[in-house]
C-alpha cells in the first residue's frame, strides 16, 4: 500500500480565514489526526481541530504554590529550627520579612512551570518531524498557511483525502514523506 | 431615559433618601448622649463614601486618558460619583462642629503642652485646616463640573475635539487629584494621630478609594444590567475588564498596605511603630488578621478565574464583600487612634454608614437619571 | 456592534496614527526585519560602533581585573560612604531593566498592541541592564568567586544566610527577575528563530538558529500551549518587576538612616525605574528607527505613548519628592529635616538641584504634543531624564551616608577614577551587547507584526 509510507497530506493556503475553515471543514468532514500549521498564532484554530483542554494554566499554578510553600517552610526552619539568630530583638518567625523572598521564589517557580511545561507539553525540542519535508513548508514561518492531515487517521483515503483538499481553497496539496 | 425607569429611579431615591435620614436622624438624637462618638463615627463613614465619590472622579479622568471599552460602560456611573462632590462638601460641614472632639491638634491647651505639636501647628491649625479642606473642595468640584459638562456636550455634538478637550482637563485633572487627596488624607486622618507620619499615606488612600470605587461600580452596573440601552451593550469581556482593573487595585492596596507595614516593622522606630502596636494588639489585631483574609487573600483568590471574572452576578457578589471589607479597613485605620485600649463598635459605627450612604446613594441616582446610561460616543 | 471595542469612536480612531505602515504583507513585515538579520550587508556604522563598545567593554574588564587583584579599595567607598558607585549604578542598570518588562509584559495583558514593535528590544535591553546591574554587587563582595555564599544551603561553615535582611532579598529577586526575562525573552524569540532557520541561506547560519528554534513548525496546538504560556509569564513578570524594584528600594528603606527609611520608597522606586527605562528604551529607539528606516513598524504613535508614560512616571517621582520633603518637615524629626537640607544647601547642593530640573522640570515640557512628536527634543529629554535619574541615585545614596546622625563620623565621597572606569565601562558593554543583539537576532518580533497585518481583502470572514 501506498499510503502505509506516508506520513500525511498537506495542503497550502494563502490566509488564516481559508486555513480556519478548512480546519473546520476536515473537522466536520470526520478527520481528527490533523494538525494545522501557521506563521503567527490564528485565534480559534487549535478549537476547530477539536483541541478541548489546555492544562498549562494548572501546571502554573502547582509551580507556584510549590515554590510558595517551598520557600516559606525553608526560610521558617532556617530561622526558628536550623539557624536561630537573635536580631534587634526581632521574632525568629519573623513572617513579614520572610513575604519577600516567598514572593520571589513563588513566581520563579510559576515561570519555571510556564515554560517548560509548554516545551513538555508541545514535545520541544524536537530534532526531526516529518511535516519539514513538504518542499514548500518553510513558508509556514513565512507568509503561508498549511494543513496536514495524517495518514494514522482512520478516515484516510489517499483519494479522497486528497480530493477533499483540493475542493478547498488550497494552492496545492503535497504528500508528505514519514 | 425613558419614564418607567425615571420612576424607577425615583422610587429607589426616596427610599435610600428615607432609609439614610432616618439612620442619621437616630445617630443625631445618639450625638446628645456620646457626642465625642457621634463625630468619631461621622468621620468613618464620610470617609467612605467621599473616598466612593473621589475616585469615580479620579477613573473618569484615568477613562479619558487611557481609553477602552470597559470604561465607556461604567462612565455614567462614575460622572454621577464625581457629580455628587458638591453634596458631600455640604456633609463636610457637621464634621466641622466637632474639630476639638476629633483631633488633639484642634485643642489648644494640648498643643501648648507638646513640642511636637507646637512644631506642627503652622501646618495643623483650625483656620488652615478649614481653608485646605475649602481649597481641596472647589478644586474637585469645579473639575467634576467641568468633567460632566462637557460630557453633555460630547452626548449632544458629537465632536471630536469635545474629547480633546476632556483629554486635555484629565491630565492636569489627575495631578491636581493626587496632591489634594494626598493633602486630605493627612489632614482628615493621618492628623488624628498627629505624632504618626507616613510618606506612602495618600496612595494608600487613593489605592483603597479606587478599590472601593470599582467594586461601587461592578454591583451597581449588576442592578443595571437588565435595563434597556445596558443589556444591548454588556458583554462578558466587559466583566472580565472590570474584574482584572478590581484584582489589579486588590493587588496595589495589599502591596501599598504591605510595603507600609514591612518597612515601619522593621524600623521598629519608637515615632512610627505605636501606629501598628495600637493597630496589632487584642481585637484590633484580629481584625487586622481578618483584613488580611478577606481583604486580599479571599478576594485575590476568587478573582483569578476567569469563570468568576466573566459572570457578572458572581463578579458583584465578590465586590459586595470587597465593598464591606473597604469599611472594616477604614474603620481599622481610623477607629484605633480613639480606642487604643481594644476593639469596640459602638451602633453609630453601624448606622452611620447607612446615614450618610443612603444621602450619597440619592445624590447619586438623581445624578444618574438625569442622562442616558450610556454616553453616546459609542465605542463599547 | 460588529467593530472592535477597542477605539471606539471611527472619528476618534482616524486621528490617532497607525501602530503599522500601510500596503504590508505577512512577506514584506517577515523580509523587512529578518533582512537585518540575514542578507542585509552589516552597515559600516554597525562596525565603528561596535568597535567603540567593545573597546569599552575590554575597558570593563581591565577594571574588573584591576579590581580582583588589588581590592576594593580601588573604589571611593569608605566610611561613613560604604555604598557608592556600586549601588548607584546598580540601581540605576536595574531601573532601565524594568521598563523592558513593563513594555512587553503590562502593555501586553492592556492589550495595547502598538507595543509590539518595541517589545523585543526592550526586553533585550533588560536582559543587557540586569546582566551590568548584577556586576556590581558581584564585584562589590570584594570576592565574587564565593558569590554561591549568598545562597541558601547546608555547608561546612554551619551559617545560613540571614534572610531578614533585605540584601537577602536582593539575591532572590534579582536572579529571579534575571532567569524570568531571560525565558520571557527567549520564549517569545522561539517562532522568529524558526523563521530565521527557513530564510537563511547559509547551512552554518541554518544549523544554529534550528537548534534555538527547538524543532517549533507553527502547529496550531502548539500556537495555543504557548500563547498561554506567554500570557501567563507575562502575567508573573508584572508582579514581579514591580516587587524587584521594591526589593531594591527595601535595600535602602528597611534601615533607619534619615533619607532612606521612607515609607513611599517602594512606589517611588518603581516609578523612577519606570520612567528611567522609558528614557533608555527612546534614546536607543529614535536612533535606530531612523538609522535602519524602520518608521513603518515604529510609528509617531509609539513615540507620543512613550513620551506621555515618561510624563506620567516622573510625575510620579515628582510627588516621591514632594512626600519626602513634606514629611521631613511635618515629621518634626531634626535628623529627618538635617537630610533635606543637606540636600538642598549641602556640599552635594549643586547635584540636587541639577536632579530637581531633570527630573522634574525638564519633562514638563513633555506636557506639548509638539514636544513629544518631536524627535530630536524627545531624544535629548530622554537623555537629561536618564541623567536625572543617576543623580537621583546618588543623592540617595551618597547624601543619605554621608551626614548621618554623629557629626563627628561625617565624611565626604569622591568617586576615583577606577568607579569612572567601571561604570563607563558597563555603558559600553550593555551598548556592544545591543549591537550584537540586533546584528543576530530579529529587534522586532516578527510574528507579532504579523498579526497587526490586516486580513488580505474579501477574504477575512469573522
Amino acid at each position: 500500500m501506498e499510503s502505509t509510507r506516508l506520513y500525511g497530506l498537506m495542503a497550502e493556503f494563502d490566509n488564516p480565514a481559508d486555513l480556519l475553515a478548512a480546519a473546520r471543514a476536515a473537522y466536520a468532514e470526520g478527520y481528527r489526526k490533523m494538525d494545522a500549521y501557521s506563521p503567527m498564532p490564528v485565534h480559534g484554530l487549535a478549537e476547530a481541530l477539536g483541541v478541548q483542554k489546555n492544562p498549562l494554566p494548572l501546571i502554573v499554578l502547582l509551580g507556584g504554590l510549590v515554590g510558595c510553600l517551598t520557600a516559606f517552610g525553608m526560610l521558617w526552619a532556617i530561622e526558628t529550627i536550623i539557624y536561630p539568630l537573635n536580631v534587634g530583638g526581632r521574632p525568629f518567625n519573623s513572617w513579614p520579612a520572610f513575604i519577600p523572598i516567598t514572593f520571589e521564589t513563588t513566581i520563579l517557580f510559576a515561570a519555571l512551570a510556564a515554560v517548560l511545561g509548554m516545551l513538555a507539553l508541545n514535545g520541544l525540542p524536537q530534532p526531526y518531524h516529518p511535516v519539514f519535508n513538504a518542499p514548500r513548508f518553510a513558508l509556514a514561518t513565512h507568509n503561508r498557511f498549511f494543513l496536514c492531515i495524517e495518514a494514522s487517521d482512520p478516515k484516510f483515503d489517499l483519494v479522497a483525502t486528497r480530493r477533499f483538499l483540493e475542493n478547498l481553497p488550497s494552492r496545492e496539496v503535497v504528500e508528505v514523506a514519514p | 431615559m425613558n419614564g418607567g425607569a425615571v420612576a424607577e429611579f425615583d422610587r429607589f431615591r426616596r427610599r435610600v433618601l428615607a432609609a439614610g435620614a432616618v439612620a442619621l436622624a437616630v445617630c443625631a438624637a445618639g450625638a446628645a448622649g456620646n457626642p465625642d462618638q457621634f463625630f468619631r463615627s461621622y468621620l468613618f463613614a464620610y470617609l467612605f463614601w467621599i473616598g466612593i465619590a473621589l475616585g469615580c472622579f479620579a477613573i473618569v479622568m484615568l477613562h479619558h486618558l487611557v481609553g477602552g471599552s470597559w470604561g465607556v460602560v461604567i462612565r455614567r456611573l462614575l460622572e454621577s460619583g464625581a457629580g455628587t462632590l458638591p453634596v458631600m462638601a455640604v456633609l463636610t460641614l457637621p464634621l466641622l462642629a466637632g474639630l476639638p472632639r476629633l483631633y488633639v491638634w484642634a485643642r489648644p491647651e494640648a498643643v501648648a503642652g507638646d513640642e511636637l505639636l507646637r512644631h506642627k501647628a503652622p501646618y495643623l491649625n483650625v483656620p488652615f485646616f478649614l481653608g485646605r479642606l475649602a481649597f481641596y473642595f472647589a478644586v474637585w468640584i469645579a473639575l467634576a463640573y467641568w468633567l460632566n459638562k462637557w460630557s453633555d456636550e460630547q452626548d449632544r455634538t458629537l465632536r471630536p475635539e469635545v474629547k480633546t478637550r476632556l483629554q486635555w482637563l484629565s491630565g492636569p485633572g489627575l495631578v491636581l487629584y493626587g496632591l489634594t487627596v494626598t493633602f486630605a488624607s493627612v489632614d482628615l486622618v493621618m492628623s488624628l494621630e498627629p505624632h504618626w507620619f507616613s510618606t506612602i499615606y495618600g496612595i494608600l488612600f487613593m489605592t483603597g478609594e479606587a478599590l472601593a470605587t470599582i467594586a461601587f461600580v461592578i454591583v451597581a452596573l449588576w442592578l443595571l444590567a437588565d435595563r434597556k440601552p445596558m443589556s444591548d451593550v454588556l458583554r462578558p469581556t466587559h466583566f472580565h475588564d472590570l474584574g482584572n482593573l478590581m484584582l489589579a487595585f486588590l493587588m496595589l492596596w495589599a502591596y501599598v498596605s504591605f510595603s507600609q507595614f514591612l518597612i515601619i516593622w522593621s524600623g521598629n522606630l519608637p515615632e512610627e511603630i505605636p501606629w501598628y502596636l495600637r493597630r496589632l494588639s487584642g481585637g484590633w489585631g484580629w481584625m487586622a488578621a481578618a483584613l488580611l483574609v478577606f481583604h486580599f487573600v479571599v478576594p485575590f483568590v476568587l478573582l483569578l478565574s476567569r469563570y468568576n471574572k466573566q459572570r457578572l452576578r458572581i463578579l458583584a457578589a465578590i465586590a459586595g464583600g470587597v465593598l464591606l471589607v473597604r469599611l472594616v479597613d477604614l474603620f481599622w485605620i481610623v477607629m484605633p487612634a480613639f480606642h487604643s485600649g481594644g476593639l469596640a463598635v459602638h451602633w453609630m459605627d453601624v448606622l452611620m454608614p447607612v446615614g450618610i450612604g443612603g444621602l450619597w446613594l440619592a445624590a447619586f441616582t438623581w445624578q444618574l437619571k438625569r442622562r442616558p446610561l450610556l454616553p453616546a460616543e459609542g465605542g463599547y | 456592534m460588529a467593530k472592535e471595542g477597542q477605539s471606539g469612536n471611527p472619528a476618534v480612531a482616524e486621528v490617532e496614527a497607525p501602530v503599522i505602515g500601510p500596503g504590508h504583507t505577512y512577506a514584506s513585515v517577515t523580509d523587512k526585519i529578518s533582512s537585518i538579520v540575514l542578507t542585509r550587508k552589516t552597515p559600516r556604522a554597525w562596525w565603528i560602533g561596535f568597535t567603540i563598545t567593545f573597546l569599552l567593554t575590554m575597558l570593563l574588564l581591565y577594571s574588573i581585573g584591576n579590581l580582583l587583584v588589588r581590592g576594593v579599595g580601588l573604589w571611593g567607598v569608605n566610611v561613613p560612604v560604604g555604598w557608592g558607585f556600586d549601588i548607584i549604578n546598580f540601581v540605576w542598570w536595574i531601573g532601565i531593566g524594568h521598563a523592558g518588562t513593563l513594555i512587553s509584559a503590562i502593555l501586553l495583558l492592556l492589550r495595547q498592541e502598538w507595543r509590539t514593535s518595541i517589545n523585543r528590544f526592550a526586553e533585550a535591553m533588560t536582559l543587557f541592564a540586569v546582566a551590568n546591574a548584577a556586576l556590581y554587587p558581584l564585584m562589590h563582595m570584594g570576592r565574587p568567586w564565593l558569590a554561591y555564599w549568598l545562597l541558601p544551603y547546608p555547608n561546612t561553615m554551619g551559617t545560613w544566610p540571614q534572610p531578614r535582611s533585605p540584601l537577602v532579598w536582593d539575591v532572590f529577586a534579582v536572579s529571579t527577575y534575571a532567569l524570568v526575562s531571560f525565558l520571557f525573552w527567549f520564549i517569545g524569540l522561539i517562532p522568529d528563530l524558526a523563521t530565521l532557520r527557513d530564510r537563511a541561506k547559509n547551512r552554518f547560519v541554518k544549523i544554529v538558529y534550528g537548534i534555538l528554534a527547538m524543532g517549533w513548525r507553527g502547529s496550531a496546538i502548539h500556537w495555543q500551549r504557548y500563547e498561554t504560556a506567554y500570557l501567563l509569564l507575562a502575567g508573573l513578570a508584572t508582579p514581579l518587576v514591580v516587587s524587584v524594584h521594591t526589593v531594591v528600594s527595601f535595600d535602602f528603606s528597611i534601615g533607619i538612616i534619615p533619607g532612606w527609611h521612607a515609607t513611599i520608597f517602594p512606589p517611588y522606586f518603581v516609578a523612577g525605574a519606570i520612567y528611567a527605562g522609558f528614557a533608555m528604551v527612546l534614546t536607543l529607539t529614535i536612533p535606530i528607527r531612523s538609522y535602519y528606516g524602520l518608521e513603518d513598524f515604529i510609528t509617531m504613535r509609539h513615540v507620543d505613548n512613550m513620551g506621555k508614560i515618561l510624563l506620567a512616571t516622573g510625575l510620579i517621582v515628582a510627588y516621591g519628592y514632594m512626600m519626602e520633603t513634606f514629611m521631613a518637615w511635618y515629621s518634626g524629626s531634626k535628623y529627618e529635616q538635617y537630610m533635606i537640607l543637606n540636600r538642598m544647601q549641602g556640599p552635594y547642593k549643586t547635584l540636587y538641584w541639577a536632579l530637581i530640573v531633570c527630573n522634574v522640570v525638564v519633562p514638563q515640557l513633555l506636557w506639548s504634543q509638539r514636544v513629544r512628536r518631536n524627535l530630536i527634543a524627545l531624544w535629548i529629554i530622554s537623555l537629561v531624564v536618564g541623567v536625572g535619574m543617576w543623580l537621583e541615585r546618588f543623592i540617595i545614596v551618597v547624601v543619605s551616608l554621608h551626614r548621618d546622625f554623629l557629626p563627628s563620623a561625617w565624611g565626604m565621597y569622591r568617586p576615583t577614577a577606577w568607579d569612572w572606569s567601571t561604570y563607563i565601562g558597563t555603558l559600553g558593554f550593555f551598548l556592544a551587547l545591543l549591537f550584537l543583539f540586533i546584528r543576530f537576532l530579529p529587534m522586532i518580533s516578527i510574528f507579532e507584526m504579523r498579526t497587526l497585518v490586516p486580513h488580505p481583502a474579501g477574504k477575512a470572514r469573522h
